[in-house]
């Protein structure tokens, strides 16, 4: 995008509260000429994007989600400095119109500062199915700004905001806010008026003196430290004074601000109630007995069909590197050198090959979880799982990545998507590689009957205890520095109606992520593939001429403390490349079937003929269960590695979380070879 | 005036007072619980967050800070 268009541009913010359809709009107006990256030293993500109409470009701000302009979180206080700074020329409003009673609250909140604004009076199908009618036209004479009927994930539609944002550019109306103040008079002993009079008569930025009034009621610090700066020292001590003497601000403005509300909807919204409450399904999705194994059973389905659309394209990723022959044939007929040759045929088919298999699953699991939080499961799957999850410092939606981890960590990791805090996002990942992943299923069995025989299932029952610990362990130290105080409070949230999926919609979202997470997906796979192949390189094709080799064999002296041969060590250094590289990598060490590169990358977990009776002869059991714990807690493997990267967007966090699980799988290593060594010797 | 953890699952109440910080005073004043506030109780079960309707909206609460919403039952 060019940043010098991009600021001349008119720009238009878009407001509103979680479910209000915000994120629909923005990917309907931006498509792909949109950015996601972070606000400026802050952890949470910033869309931005731009559309072009009759010629003119607009920009386009996604405002983070919050249910009000208060300063009790980041979001907030993004939010609200956003639209202070005057950076937006009209902000948009979104409000849920099945819910228009209590998401007009973001517009109450909001009236008061200066600068145009249009409400989107979003959902009106959704609210029209559930007998509610709105006059928006009158509702647009109370407000005195556009008020506009809509349905984000409907492009048609479109129209209407256009000419409103046009009119908001040109006329600049501003919420009307007469009726509003006069209920802000009714404030015990008239201190509305009081502070009122001691504010900047032209306001603080893009705040008016009204609304900074009303802040210091709800006891906004952030604006009483503002409000510092512009009065004298006499009249910021009268402030103070008055603003200690409130009790329950934020309940008193609050009621005020609702009144408003009624009043406004009083002759605009119509509604027939006869519904019940809670639908039948949704009295068995959030029943005390059954919510949760329903919840279980839809995660596990999910799961199932997130492999419909990626299985498929998994498959095409799968064949990328039967390409390598007749490339290397062609490249060798026209005297390449033969490094060239293995680096595109092993390292450039084996990064397309991942990234491409990366992208099936990814797409096919923010397409089904997606298709769950937009009809509305996934906020019964929070509220179910609340008290579980609450216990490992997350929210109730955390239990869906880790429940889709015992599938596959990538898909995990991808789902953390749908949880909407930055830090629960990346504590939820740092937890749910901790989950034994469908490719571990694969390889500790084997390897535990081979060892253990009839005790190999007293193996599985310990790894399911100590993951189990290693989560308590992972959530105490990451969760102190990346849950922020504010989300420790206890949960306050809406479960949003159930409605129809927008197919169209949710698909045009996630297929514009897919670029993005595809670009990502290639350059991290293709740089760590490159350093691997580089390690593991041989010119004359034996392993043991590679660098990996000889720094294997040099620090064995280190890796059997923990219970590492220089062999095992290496396959589990490969496993964090693909789990099952494990057992490759112990046929090319054994056996010297093929490089280090090709056996790790090429391996489909199976164990090679003849390779049983060479692990049987040269590994003792404490050796082998060392190393069945350390490859089973170690990094889940690259592409679980880059979709961690991706969604946490922070190379220090996956860096951090990858030398985590490299440090504590070793320390696991030891501690199994220890306990085993007491049983064995 | 009791506690809205307190409260049966099926019955009606009028919020009578919100008590607790001013985070948390604000967090549930933008989700609708502000005094006089009518709310039908749906759910609630031990260990369980408390679920209710008000304002065209079902809100789940914890029961720790339900604690500190204060009700009189109308029906």
């Amino acid at each position: 995008m060019n940043k010098a268009a991009m600021t001349k541009c008119p720009t238009i913010a878009l407001l509103g509260q979680p479910n209000s359809g915000k994120s629909t709009l923005f990917n309907g107006l931006t498509g792909a000429r949109q950015r996601v990256g972070n606000w400026p030293g802050k952890t949470v993500e910033k869309k931005e994007g731009y559309y072009n109409r009759d010629g003119a470009r607009y920009r386009v701000t996604d405002l983070p989600g919050t249910y009000s302009l208060s300063a009790n979180s980041e979001e907030e206080i993004i939010t609200r400095d956003y639209i202070a700074s005057g950076q937006a020329d009209v902000v948009c409003i979104l409000a849920d119109s099945s819910q228009l009673s209590r998401s007009l609250f973001m517009l109450a909140d909001y009236a008061g500062i200066e600068c145009p604004a249009i409400l989107l009076l979003n959902l009106v199908d959704v609210a029209e199915a559930q007998g509610k009618t709105v006059d928006a036209k009158k509702l647009e004479e109370k407000l005195g700004i556009p008020v506009i009927p809509f349905v984000a994930a409907d492009r048609k539609q479109y129209d209407r905001y256009y000419e409103a944002i046009d009119k908001a550019m040109k006329e600049k109306q501003q919420i009307s806010i007469d009726s509003l103040i006069a209920r802000f008079r009714t404030i015990e002993k008239g201190i509305y008026e009081e502070l009122l009079a001691l504010m900047p008569p032209e306001g603080i930025d893009n705040y008016s003196p009204h609304w900074l009034a009303i802040k210091l009621i709800e006891g906004d610090a952030a604006i009483l430290e503002k409000v510092k700066s512009g009065l004298e020292p006499k009249a910021y001590l009268k402030t103070q004074k008055i603003r200690s003497s409130i009790r329950n601000g934020p309940l008193q403005t609050g009621g005020c601000k609702f009144q408003w509300i009624d009043e406004l909807l009083s002759d605009t919204l119509v509604q027939e109630q006869d519904k019940p409450l809670l639908s039948k399904f949704d009295r068995l999705a959030t029943h005390r007995r059954w919510g949760k194994p329903l919840a279980i059973l839809i995660i596990l389905l999910g799961l199932v069909a997130s492999f419909i659309p990626a299985a498929p394209i998994m498959t095409l990723g799968s064949m990328i590197p039967r390409l390598g022959g007749p490339i290397a044939e062609a490249l060798s007929a026209i005297g390449a050198s033969q490094m060239l040759i293995d680096l595109i045929s092993q390292v450039v088919l084996n990064t397309l090959y991942f990234a491409v298999a990366m992208i099936g699953f990814v797409l096919g699991v923010n397409l089904v979880f997606g298709f769950l939080e937009e009809v509305g499961y996934m906020a019964r799957v929070s509220y179910v799982f609340d008290g579980t999850m609450a216990k490992l410092g997350l929210q109730g939606k955390s239990v869906m990545p880790l429940v889709v981890s015992f599938g596959c960590t990538i898909g995990g990791a991808a789902g953390t998507r749908v949880i909407d805090s930055w830090g629960q996002r990346v504590l939820t990942i740092a937890l749910a590689w901790v989950v034994p992943c469908a490719a571990t299923w694969a390889i500790v069995p084997v390897l535990s009957s081979l060892f253990f025989g009839a005790w190999a299932p007293l193996i599985i029952v310990a790894i399911f205890i100590v993951a189990g610990l290693h989560m308590l362990i992972t959530a105490k130290i990451f969760g102190s520095k990346l849950i922020r105080e504010e989300e420790r409070a206890g949960l306050i949230m809406e479960l949003p109606p159930y409605h129809r999926p927008r197919w169209k919609a949710l698909l045009r979202s996630i297929l514009v992520r897919t670029w993005d997470i595809l670009a990502r997906a290639l350059r991290v796979i293709f740089l760590v593939s490159l350093v691997f192949w580089l390690l593991t390189y041989s010119a004359s094709g034996n392993p043991d001429t590679s660098l990996l080799y000889r720094v294997g064999r040099a620090i064995e002296p280190v890796t059997i403390i923990f219970g590492l041969t220089w062999q095992t060590f290496l396959a589990y250094f490969a496993s964090m490349i693909s789990k099952e590289a494990a057992l490759g990598v112990l046929g090319s060490l054994y056996l010297g079937a093929g490089t280090l590169f090709t056996a790790t990358v090429g391996s489909g977990g199976q164990m090679a003929t003849g390779l049983e009776n060479v692990l049987l002869a040269s590994l003792t059991p404490p050796a082998a269960l060392a190393f069945i714990f350390a490859v089973t807690f170690n990094a889940p493997c690259l592409m679980a590695i880059t979709s961690t990267y991706q969604e946490t967007r922070s190379v220090k966090w996956t860096l951090r979380i990858l030398g985590y699980y490299f440090v504590s799988s070793l320390l696991l290593a030891f501690l199994a070879c220890r306990i085993a060594n007491l049983f064995f010797n | 005036m009791i506690a809205l953890n307190e409260v049966n699952a099926g019955q009606k109440v009028v919020v009578s007072d919100v008590k607790g910080d001013q985070r948390f005073l604000s967090r549930a004043t933008s989700i609708g619980l502000t005094i006089g506030c009518r709310l039908a109780i749906l759910h609630n079960e031990k260990k369980f967050p408390i679920l209710f309707y008000g304002r065209d909206t079902v809100v789940a609460l914890n029961r720790e800070e339900s604690k500190n919403v204060l009700v009189e039952v109308i029906e």
